[in-house]
């Protein structure tokens, strides 16, 4: 066992592990946005780490720059797509009221209502 | 070596069990959001597995593989996304 | 709302006049041609000169075939704002997803979340599109709804469950503002940032007393 190897045996466990807890709370969240959080993102923070993982058993820097693409990819892609859900869960009224502290977002929507009246 | 094959085995059924977790919450929904969400999380899994395949055979032959589901998969939830939010505002 | 509101409200856009030269405009686009191209090499995995000529050819014609509106962005770029506003983010992102796994294994159906309030000290669409980027890639934050007119973001934050926590949230969405307007605004920028930030301390001060 090289060092590279033991990086990539504590890693790629590591990953697999975020990626397991993340979707084991989209079984276990009870509301919409709650689930949506645990989907989206240690699943990145676990893509990362399977990515950095097998990065060390590839026999150059050279050929990790594809992965490295990848990785770079998803950090683009998911605020887009949480926002997105994020917005549409809310704007079709399934954002879980009970489950919210406070939701500053429809007290200003009361506000600019009773304005415009 | 030996570790090293026990730690695939290991990463494979981890992310195994993730999309069996996944599968779950897709067929019990409730809402259609939730069943995009699942979506987006499998194609996420998916390209983890090919990150470990990558990893197990030491070449980088996947690599155009994972771009292209990643890049499915995001367009893809994307789409439908939008399309749940279009039909939200019709009923309304 | 519907279709027809909708689309009374949309004004028509004037193309602002294009009173640069065609070198500009060329000089202009080509960030998006390179890094077009840089793409293509790395996933065809070998950088000899055909590859680079096939891949310049490609991103020319696709880059004019798809139109795409040519913005001008002028950032600032501060290489250490950027390093602490990079460890910052992966910190964040890390110790919160910890979080949220302790949440998921340790009574989940009690876990709260909240939607809040930020106003927004900048005012620049590239950097207020960072921030919100910058946020929803975080465990446990998500910009939900962004008011352009009045600068404010409502993020919704998981796990809140207390009126603390709620400040919490708060002070974490305005640091992440703070480093990222440092790290990637312009003088101008920086300038709009702090005077807001002096306006707001000054307003607070009176409430308080």
């Amino acid at each position: 066992m090289t060092v590279a190897d033991w990086a990539t045996a504590v890693l790629l466990p590591l990953g697999a592990l975020f990626a397991l807890i993340g979707t084991f709370g989209l079984v276990r969240f009870p509301t919409l946005l709650g689930r949506l959080h645990a989907a989206t993102k240690p699943d990145t923070v676990g893509l990362v780490l399977l990515l950095l993982g097998a990065a060390f058993q590839l026999p150059d820097v050279g050929s990790a720059v594809p992965l490295a693409l990848v990785g770079l990819f998803q950090f683009l892609t998911v605020p887009v797509l949480a926002q997105t859900i994020g917005r549409v869960a809310y704007s079709r009224g399934e954002s879980d009221r009970a489950h919210l502290v406070t939701d500053e977002l429809r007290q200003a929507l009361r506000e600019s209502r009773d304005d415009g009246e | 070596m030996n570790v090293l094959e026990h730690v695939y085995t290991a990463t494979f059924a981890m992310l195994g069990a993730g999309v069996l977790f996944t599968l779950v919450r897709l067929v019990r929904g409730p809402s259609v959001l939730d069943r995009i969400i699942c979506l987006n999380a499998l194609s996420v899994l998916v390209v983890s597995s090919i990150a470990v395949e990558v990893a197990v055979r030491g070449d980088t032959a996947y690599i155009g593989l994972m771009v292209t589901i990643a890049l499915l998969g995001f367009v893809g939830t994307l789409t439908a996304a939008r399309f749940a939010e279009r039909r939200a505002h019709d009923r309304g | 709302m519907t279709a027809a509101d909708e689309s009374g409200a949309v004004r028509p856009v004037e193309a602002p006049a294009d009173e640069r030269s065609w070198l500009q405009r060329l000089l202009g686009r080509l960030p998006t041609v390179v890094w077009l191209t840089v793409m293509w090499v790395i996933l065809w995995g070998d950088p000899s000169p055909g590859t680079i000529l096939a891949g310049l050819l490609v991103a020319s014609l696709g880059y004019s075939a798809a139109r795409l509106p040519h913005l001008p962005v002028r950032l600032g770029f501060h290489p250490i704002a950027v390093l602490r506003l990079a460890s910052r983010i992966g910190y964040d992102l890390f110790a919160s997803s910890v979080r949220v796994a302790f949440h998921v294994l340790w009574r989940p159906e009690r876990t709260r979340g909240a939607i809040v309030a930020v106003p927004m000290r900048t005012d620049s669409d590239f950097l207020l599109a960072l921030v919100s980027g910058g946020l929803s890639l975080v465990t446990g934050s998500l910009v939900i709804e962004l008011n352009r007119d009045q600068g404010v973001i409502y993020v919704h934050g998981i796990p809140v469950a207390s009126p603390e926590a709620v400040e919490g949230l708060r002070r974490q969405v305005r640091r992440t503002e703070e480093l990222i307007v440092r790290a990637f605004g312009n003088a101008e920028d920086i300038a709009e940032f702090e005077r807001a930030e002096r306006e707001y301390a000054t307003t607070t001060r009176k409430e308080t007393s």
